[in-house]
């Protein structure tokens, strides 16, 4: 078991040691300059996947980083006199700045995501390499290098370099090894699926973005400060042309972009074959063969070559290391109603341009209590649970969560401070399986546990919902019904002080209707305050201690259910007839 | 400029001329054809990528001439084999391939890549392993700082001082020479060592230089500087420009209702200009053109005949032999006199053989004994005339009636 655990490591250890010799194995020096460039293309293509793989947000200005570190070097060198090495330090965090104060106002802006924020990047680039080639910088004369001594890491300058870039490729695949199994790796993951979930979820997704920016542009900028010296001849068009984030994207994409592991398999892969046809005669052949390669890669490997394999493997390896998941349901009593108040809502406002979506709404549910939360489409419901959530930001008034005034906190922050919620159409995240989705759910919204505590807990809350057999499962996996389970389970998973249920019942069949009214009093019966969504007035009644009426975004009705439900203007706005009991 | 050569040098320039010359002449069959193991000669070109359609023009002159020398004798009597690979335009890969040519492929000798950033990369692994290396482009003759590297276009050491001043000497011949320029240029390296060296030139000889503008490399829209040139209205317009620049800068002019009393154009894509409508008297440097008096030099008819042919099989848009061409047979030429004058193929006797000689080359008489390995400078200007170019400067290599045509 500790053999078939530790033998990865052993085969890397090793494979770090051979690379890290291999200058003075006698090999001709083609092979230094050769691996240099595979490891160049794998740091550039794995920082490239820490912000845009991991997190989603594809970019196509890593040469603007890049050309930034690059110049930094050659100008510091070439021009200022300062030895090489001590230029590589600024090279890496003048890209870092300049990463962090472009995402301190771009991820702060919603709008740019997506596309949006990838032509953003590409502007970047064009900015840059404008102030480079038109100021003392560069000026449009070039740069050349041949003066900058370079240190004798090596017997070979070639050597040296190869050492170098070797360094930088190591370090840069342990950072994105680190960052892939940690929270922050985990939370960029969440982000790439869903931003505005993950926030609500507990994730610091803007922290985490910049963090994630930081490194990759970092990196990025430190290997661009070691090739200045293996280009010797730095020129703005040579250095912040597309070749870098068309080949970065391509390698990537190949490898598998949320891998750790994939960009540096597809950098191989791609530079390999890029050598493989460099002959006069094979040119041509050798553009069209890396290209057909790609295409078939897109084609039937979408997620990239890593993932396919893993997922190739990963049935016989689960069978291996799966573990039990048979933490029954707790039977917890049935608590009473508290008298203080968990949530305090009061004068809540919320305005989108020129329309009123709430109207200066007051409510208070008690500790342990659960409030319905009723009304005609379009009359509010939703967007409260959104402001209790922190998913939008208040127009007016506020709200206190067991004393303490959250209208003000970002989302996460309030999911820190135990609000949890799920969606009426459920939003799990589509690239984690149902167990991953619960732990990233207690990782973030839950207090801070021990990974292991952490996945215990998820596979408490799965079996509680039913889900247990379906760890391994990505939603896409699941029907409706699990999947609205799922949405329950990581919401549990997060120990709320108070949950917000989106119309948790929405499009289920009577049977699993009533399965889901047996889950949420076992769950208000192990202590939790729920305020719930639903127009499902059989649930609404069953379930609710108290039912809040809105219309038109003002609370209309508020009290206990049957008499609620009877009250004639409530019939007339909502009902229209009397339920009968 | 130009230094004097010793009596013993004289001696080597003679023996040199005298052996390229025989090579080019003498007909091939009356040559034993050359026998026994190759001698591979590597280098790279940049097949694929932006630069891919300069390199056409050079793979085609290097397998002209490679045909044309195992024609003869081969190097030493053996064979000669290129072993040529893509560099993809990217100075990384020019670098990570000369390795490989060297340390992996063992070639004997090497040639130079295409451009500046490929060269400079190519010549760092050339110094490390003492090669020979000749190369045909790189415009900025004092980064070319290795003592075996070569030029096979007569640049000369200082062509930011030497070829402005052989377009103001045509200038100056004009009936009425230019008293007012306008310095345009490309942001590009070898563009905007150029263009400033014409500014200071012009300056030193009481041309008024109206305005000095730089614009990005590439650029397509010349609307704003042609407005600037049209206000400027001076009487020599000079542009250091590459490709299609010039035809987009002389249509914003036309626009403009504007035509430039004389223009000259650095590195034009030469087909396009000649043909354009604005393009007509438009001057630009060159070393050699397919036209008297050089179609009489020795080789000279054979190769352009060859290269049209070729040229056309592959659709190249202009397939008249040019410069770049030249440069390329011109590599050639030089290291079959290298290695033949030496009598070697040890790198070491060929660079100090040609130190001390002069070669005989398509692009005439060059030697290598000045600063950065350079000789005399050799830049011409040519002109499109009914839409082709003619030699016009220095006269004695414009064609039998051609002259200058001022605007």
């Amino acid at each position: 078991m500790n053999a078939a655990r530790d033998l990865p490591r052993l085969a890397a250890a090793l494979a770090i040691g051979a690379f890290a010799l291999l200058p003075t194995a006698g090999l001709p020096a083609f092979y230094d300059s050769f691996f240099y460039l595979v490891f160049f293309w794998v740091s550039l293509s794995t920082s490239w996947a820490l912000l845009s793989g991991f997190a989603g947000y594809f970019s196509l200005g890593h040469a603007a980083f890049f050309g930034v570190g690059l110049y930094t070097t050659a100008v510091l060198a070439a021009k200022f006199d300062v030895p090489f090495l001590l230029t590589l330090p600024a090279a890496a965090i003048l890209p870092a700045l300049l990463a962090v104060v472009i995402g301190a106002i771009v991820f702060r802006l919603r709008r740019l995501r997506g596309e949006l924020f990838a032509l953003l990047t590409l502007a970047v680039t064009f900015v840059i390499a404008t102030v480079v080639l038109n100021t003392p910088i560069d000026g449009g004369g070039g740069i050349f290098m041949s003066a900058v001594p370079l240190p004798s890491l090596m017997a070979t300058p070639t050597g040296t370099l190869y050492l170098l870039a070797f360094v930088i490729c190591v370090s840069t695949l342990a950072i994105a090894w680190k960052v892939s199994r940690s929270r922050l790796g985990m939370g960029l993951f969440a982000i790439h699926d869903d931003e505005d979930v993950a926030e609500a979820k507990g994730v610091p997704t803007f922290r985490y973005k910049l963090t994630a920016f930081a490194l990759s542009a970092g990196i990025a900028g430190i290997v661009g400060g070691v090739h200045a010296m293996f280009v010797g001849f730095i020129t703005v068009a040579g250095t912040f042309e597309l070749t870098v984030p068309l080949y970065v994207v391509l390698m990537s994409v190949l490898g598998g972009s949320r891998s750790w592991f994939g960009p540096a398999i597809g950098a191989t892969v791609i530079t390999t074959l890029l050598y493989s046809f460099s002959s006069g005669d094979q040119a041509m052949i050798g553009r069209a063969v890396v290209g057909f390669i790609l295409i078939a890669a897109i084609l039937w490997l979408p997620d990239g070559a890593v993932p396919a394999i893993a997922k190739w493997l990963k049935p016989r390896r689960a069978a291996s290391v799966r573990t039990g998941a048979d933490v029954a349901p707790a039977a917890t009593p049935a608590r009473s109603i508290g008298d203080r108040n968990m949530l305090e809502v009061r004068g809540v406002t919320k305005r989108f341009g020129g329309l009123l979506a709430l109207g200066g709404v007051d409510l208070d549910v008690r500790e342990g209590e659960i409030v319905g939360l009723v009304g005609p489409n379009g009359s509010g419901k939703t967007t409260l649970i959104n402001v209790i959530s922190g998913h939008y930001p208040l127009s007016g008034g506020t709200i206190a969560l067991d004393g303490v005034q959250i209208g003000a906190l970002p989302a996460h922050d309030i999911a820190h401070r135990g609000v949890a919620r799920t969606y009426q159409i459920p939003r799990p995240f589509a690239n984690m399986t149902a167990l991953e989705n619960v732990v990233a759910a207690a990782t973030f919204g839950g207090p801070v546990r021990k990974p292991a505590e952490i996945r215990d807990e998820a596979l408490h809350w799965m079996a509680f919902t039913g889900l247990s057999g379906k760890e391994d499962v990505l939603p896409a996996g699941l029907n409706l019904h699990e999947r609205k389970f799922l949405e329950l389970a990581r919401a549990l998973a997060a120990r709320p002080k108070l949950l917000l249920l989106d119309e948790v019942l929405s499009g289920l069949n009577p049977a699993e209707v009533d399965n889901a009214i047996r889950l949420v009093r076992a769950i208000r019966a192990q202590g939790a305050t729920i305020v719930f969504v639903e127009h499902l007035m059989r649930a609404v009644v069953e379930l609710s201690d108290r039912v809040a009426v809105l219309n038109e975004g003002k609370l209309f009705a508020l009290g206990a259910p049957r008499e609620v439900m009877r009250d004639p203007r409530v019939v007339s706005i909502y009902l229209g007839k009397a339920y009968a009991a | 400029m130009i230094e004097r050569l010793g009596a013993w040098r004289r001696r080597g320039v003679l023996a040199g001329l005298a052996a390229g010359a025989a090579s080019l002449a003498a007909p091939s069959i009356l040559r034993a054809a050359p026998s026994g193991k190759p001698v591979r000669v590597g280098g790279t070109l940049s097949l694929t990528g932006f630069l891919a359609q300069t390199a056409a023009v050079h793979k085609i002159a290097a397998d002209i001439m490679v045909e044309e020398i195992n024609g003869r004798n081969g190097f030493l009597g053996r064979p000669v084999e290129y072993v040529l690979l893509d560099d993809q335009s990217k100075p990384e890969m020019a670098r990570s391939l000369y390795e490989k040519l060297i340390t992996v492929d063992k070639v004997d000798l090497i040639q130079g890549p295409y451009a500046t950033a490929p060269i400079l990369a190519a010549m760092g692994v050339a110094q490390r392993y003492g090669k020979v290396m000749i190369q045909s482009s790189m415009g900025i003759p004092k980064l070319q700082t290795y003592d075996r590297a070569f030029p096979a276009t007569p640049f000369g050491p200082e062509p930011d001082k030497t070829y402005p001043n052989v377009i103001l000497d045509a200038m100056a011949s004009i009936p009425t020479p230019p008293k007012t320029m306008v310095v345009l240029t490309s942001k590009f390296p070898s563009a905007q060592f150029m263009a400033k060296g014409m500014q200071k030139e012009a300056e030193g000889r009481g041309v008024k230089v109206l305005l000095y503008l730089e614009y990005e490399s590439g650029n397509h829209d010349f609307g704003a500087i042609a407005a600037r040139v049209k206000e400027a209205n001076p009487d020599f317009l000079w542009v250091g420009s590459l490709g299609l620049e010039s035809n987009l800068l002389l249509e914003a002019l036309r626009k403009l209702d504007y035509v430039p009393k004389n223009h000259f154009h650095l590195y034009p894509a030469p087909g396009p200009l000649a043909l354009s409508p604005d393009g007509n008297r438009a001057l630009c440097s060159t070393f050699i053109e397919a036209d008297e008096p050089f179609m009489s030099r020795p080789g000279m008819k054979r190769i352009a005949a060859e290269y049209k042919e070729r040229a056309t099989k592959i659709n190249l848009p202009y397939t008249t032999l040019d410069a770049q061409a030249c440069g390329m047979v011109s590599e050639w030429q030089i290291l079959e006199a290298g290695v033949n004058g030496a009598d070697s193929l040890d790198d070491a006797k060929i660079a100090a053989w040609l130190k001390a000689h002069t070669v005989e080359t398509l692009l005439g008489k060059q030697r290598f004994n000045g600063p950065y390995n350079h000789g005399d400078a050799g830049q011409m200007i040519k002109q499109v005339q009914n839409k082709e170019w003619k030699v016009v400067w220095p006269k004695e290599f414009a064609a039998p009636g051609v002259k200058l045509l001022a605007s």
